[in-house]
């Protein structure tokens, strides 16, 4: 049952995954990467961490694709056509590419066991990552706060005129 | 809490971002003010950072500092304190003076945890914080195209390289199932997947040090952030990156080093040729001084390629040299910018007639930047190459001196056109302030007594070996 | 504490039931109600203003903005979950942690105050 449920949600992701990229229209792909997020939530939840899927579903399909749509539509796609591409540009990205891939696959198919990491199996619950987060992770949890402060101040400056430019 | 001396460096650069929005929430400062109270608060932050530092692991062994750190920590204050002088033009008419100093504080911090970050989590997390509010400051003049473009290509290419990074971090724990250095050192075994984990991390980190095959990005971001951030690009921040680079590098992938030593040979190699190949033809002196740095990354990574205490000591004081060097000449050229507003190599000619004194800094700054004797810069790249050489391999060390002369010749053209060639319409002359009067004299002070006092190497190399032997690796 | 796949099997249920929800109500319209086609009825709006162009065009930052704003703040509530859920453990030590987590990010909260981010002139 939980093998039927993994390959399910495995063609799901990699499906949305593939019309993500393959999608023409830049608000499909957006729709399609939102689903992709949801079924990778669903493999966290298999893999039992559902403080993950929580945050997964509500700030990246929820949020970040927010901010992506907006993006989108903030760019003017009618006017600005699909960049013109030479093929000798595509082959080099698809001979790159394949290389990545197979260096990839040859080096994970060498490594006969991952993991000297055993897979604590109730890590990924809310009460226990707390646990963690509190302890053991402190500098982690605290530096985060600096970094969204940091974002916040860049974004305000970045995002923001002025309302009076003053000379001084 | 009396660990928390060890956090010290981390402690006050925090209380001095927090002061810094204190400041922005109180009543409106002038700029000249603000700029005032900083520079003390950032001259009290470098004299703190002299005194008291130990060594030691806080947070489940996430974070250790220990006397070397702590001296990087201090040089890389002290670089932070000479842009804030030697920009002060600028930063004076600029309408966000406060956010600057509070992003650069924050990148600052971001770093300081790099150095000390003794977990890929950690090391990952400060790596952000030190790069996302950089490229918030690569955008700074707001109103040119040119400083968005450049914050736009920072954040993309970092952003990438973040990607890659990732991947290798993930790789990595994968294979070890351990994210703190300590324990990864001794699980690291060179099957295939973990040479493939190490390369990822190996781009990652050229990514941020601009080492050859992934460079592209530089030129760009250089040219078009302002000077003061120019110059903290690549002084600072890519000085942070080499002392993690060498300290995670010889610590954790020591069982690597064959498999390294083939990377770092490469990237040494590309870099310092396409770098001072591609210098010879800039126009623009923010883009020369970019590549100029790229070939200088390539000398550093021939130092750190000897793999050994040296090679480490010589890295950092390289880099001690190349925050004076780089700072005087990014200085010069900052004042220049801001005060005239140009920026070409052509510009300069007949610099000498009418800025004397910032055509001397200027040329001394060259020189230690080509490594003419008396200048430090002469034994920053004598130490690198003799620890490079200790491997052996004197194709490297050939090169290396070749480019070396290479480099020569477009450094000593900049002096060429500032002493010897005549221009219709020179750069007027500048007045210069205190601080940046301060800044200068600062700088070439450290050129020339680094130059011919051994003292400071002896001082890098001796807290090496110490942090060396502490570390329980 | 360890739970199965088989304990989302509720939630699985609700997910299901809502977009079956949607799904038949969609449909049920399409089959059931009548189907007037014109060019007024087709129109976007059918307050009597004519559109002028389609959907794709460049708008304000402003909205980007306070976007960004919301995912970061997002994110920082995702961190009180788990501390909520260990709010007694945690004690003292366990508020204080927070307290400076909270601390550090109200001082942002205030900068963009100050700045006026959050204004829609």
């Amino acid at each position: 049952m939980t093998l039927t449920v993994f390959y399910l949600l495995s063609a799901l992701s990699v499906f949305s995954g593939l019309m993500v990229v393959l999608s023409r229209k830049a608000v499909h792909s957006v729709l399609y990467l939102v689903f992709c997020f949801f079924t990778i939530a669903g493999h966290y939840l298999m893999l039992n961490a559902q403080f993950l899927a929580a945050v997964h579903v509500i700030v990246y399909a929820g949020a970040i694709m927010v901010l992506f749509l907006f993006v989108i539509m903030m760019l003017n796609l009618n006017l600005a056509a699909e960049a013109q591409k030479t093929p000798w540009i595509k082959i080099s990205a698809v001979i790159l590419s394949g290389l990545m891939l197979l260096v990839l696959v040859a080096s994970v198919k060498g490594a006969e066991e991952l993991s000297a990491a055993q897979p604590q199996n109730d890590i990924g619950l809310v009460k226990n990552i707390g646990n963690i987060l509190f302890d053991k992770y402190l500098l982690p949890f605290e530096l985060i706060s600096l970094l969204l402060l940091s974002a916040m101040v860049g974004a305000v400056l970045m995002g923001r005129k002025e309302p009076q430019p003053q000379n001084e | 809490m009396t660990d928390l001396i060890l956090l010290k460096h981390e402690l006050l650069l925090t209380a001095l971002l927090l002061i810094f929005i204190l400041m922005k929430l109180g009543k409106d400062i002038s700029n000249s003010s603000f700029l005032k109270m900083s520079n003390a608060l950032l001259l009290i932050n470098f004299i703190i950072g002299f005194f008291g530092n130990q060594h030691g692991q806080m947070f489940a062994s996430m974070f250790q500092t220990n006397e070397l750190m702590a001296l990087q920590k201090n040089m890389l204050n002290g670089g932070l304190l000479l842009i804030s002088l030697s920009s002060s033009r600028w930063l004076n008419n600029h309408i966000h003076l406060p956010e600057f100093f509070m992003l650069i504080v924050a990148t600052l911090l971001g770093m300081f945890f790099m150095i000390s970050s003794n977990n890929l989590l950690v090391f990952y997390l400060a790596l952000e914080l030190a790069t996302i509010p950089l490229a918030a400051l690569c955008s700074f003049d707001l109103d040119k195209r040119q400083s968005s473009e450049a914050g736009m290509k920072m954040i993309m290419s970092s952003a990438f390289a973040s990607g890659i990074l990732l991947m290798g971090i993930s790789l990595v724990y994968g294979v070890t199932g351990t994210l703190a250095f300590t324990e990864m050192s001794s699980l690291i075994a060179s099957d295939h997947l973990t040479v493939f984990a190490l390369i990822l991390l190996f781009a990652g980190f050229a990514f941020k040090l601009s080492v050859v095959p992934f460079h592209l990005w530089t030129a760009d971001v250089y040219e078009g952030s302002p000077v003061a951030v120019t110059s903290y690009l690549s002084v600072i921040s890519k000085g942070a990156m080499v002392f993690v680079f060498t300290s995670v590098l010889y610590q954790v992938f020591k069982p690597m080093q064959e498999v390294m030593y083939q990377l770092i040979y490469i990237g040494a190699v590309l870099s310092m040729t396409i770098g001072n190949l591609f210098a010879m033809r800039q126009q623009n002196i923010k883009r020369f001084l970019a590549f100029s740095s790229i070939a200088q990354v390539g000398f550093i990574l021939t130092g750190i390629s000897g793999f050994s205490h040296t090679g480490a000591a010589s890295a950092t004081f390289f880099i001690l040299v190349y925050v004076f060097s780089n700072m005087a000449a990014f200085a010069v050229a900052g004042i220049v910018s801001s005060a005239i507003g140009r920026e070409t190599i052509d510009d300069y000619k007949g610099f000498y007639r009418t800025n004397p004194f910032l055509s001397w800094v200027l040329a001394i700054a060259l020189f230690s930047l080509a490594g003419i004797p008396p200048t430090a810069g002469f034994f920053g790249k004598f130490f690198l190459l003799s620890a490079g050489a200790a491997k052996g391999n004197y194709v490297l060390i050939t090169i290396a001196a070749l480019n070396m002369i290479i480099s020569l010749y477009y450094y000593l053209r900049i002096v060429r056109a500032m002493f010897m060639d005549k221009n219709e319409t020179p750069i007027g002359s500048v007045n210069l302030s205190f601080n940046e009067r301060a800044a200068i004299i600062i700088c070439i002070a450290g050129i020339l007594i680094s130059g011919i006092w051994n003292g400071p190497f002896h001082t890098i190399h001796h807290s090496v070996t110490e942090a060396f032997s502490i570390t329980p690796f | 504490m360890y739970s199965t796949p088989y304990d989302y099997l509720p939630m699985a249920i609700m997910a299901a039931v809502a977009f079956g929800f949607v799904a038949v109500t969609m449909a049920a319209t399409h089959l059931l109600g009548p189907k007037r086609k014109s060019e007024v009825k087709l129109d976007t709006f059918e307050c009597g203003i004519e559109s002028q162009q389609n959907a794709r065009f460049p708008f304000s930052i402003k909205y980007f903005l306070i976007a960004i704003l919301f995912v970061l703040f997002d994110v920082e509530v995702i961190f009180m979950y788990p501390w909520a859920v260990n709010f007694k453990e945690g004690g003292l030590e366990g508020f204080i942690e927070m307290l400076v987590f909270i601390g550090i990010l109200l001082a942002g909260y205030l900068y963009i105050i100050k700045k006026g981010a959050l204004k829609w002139e």
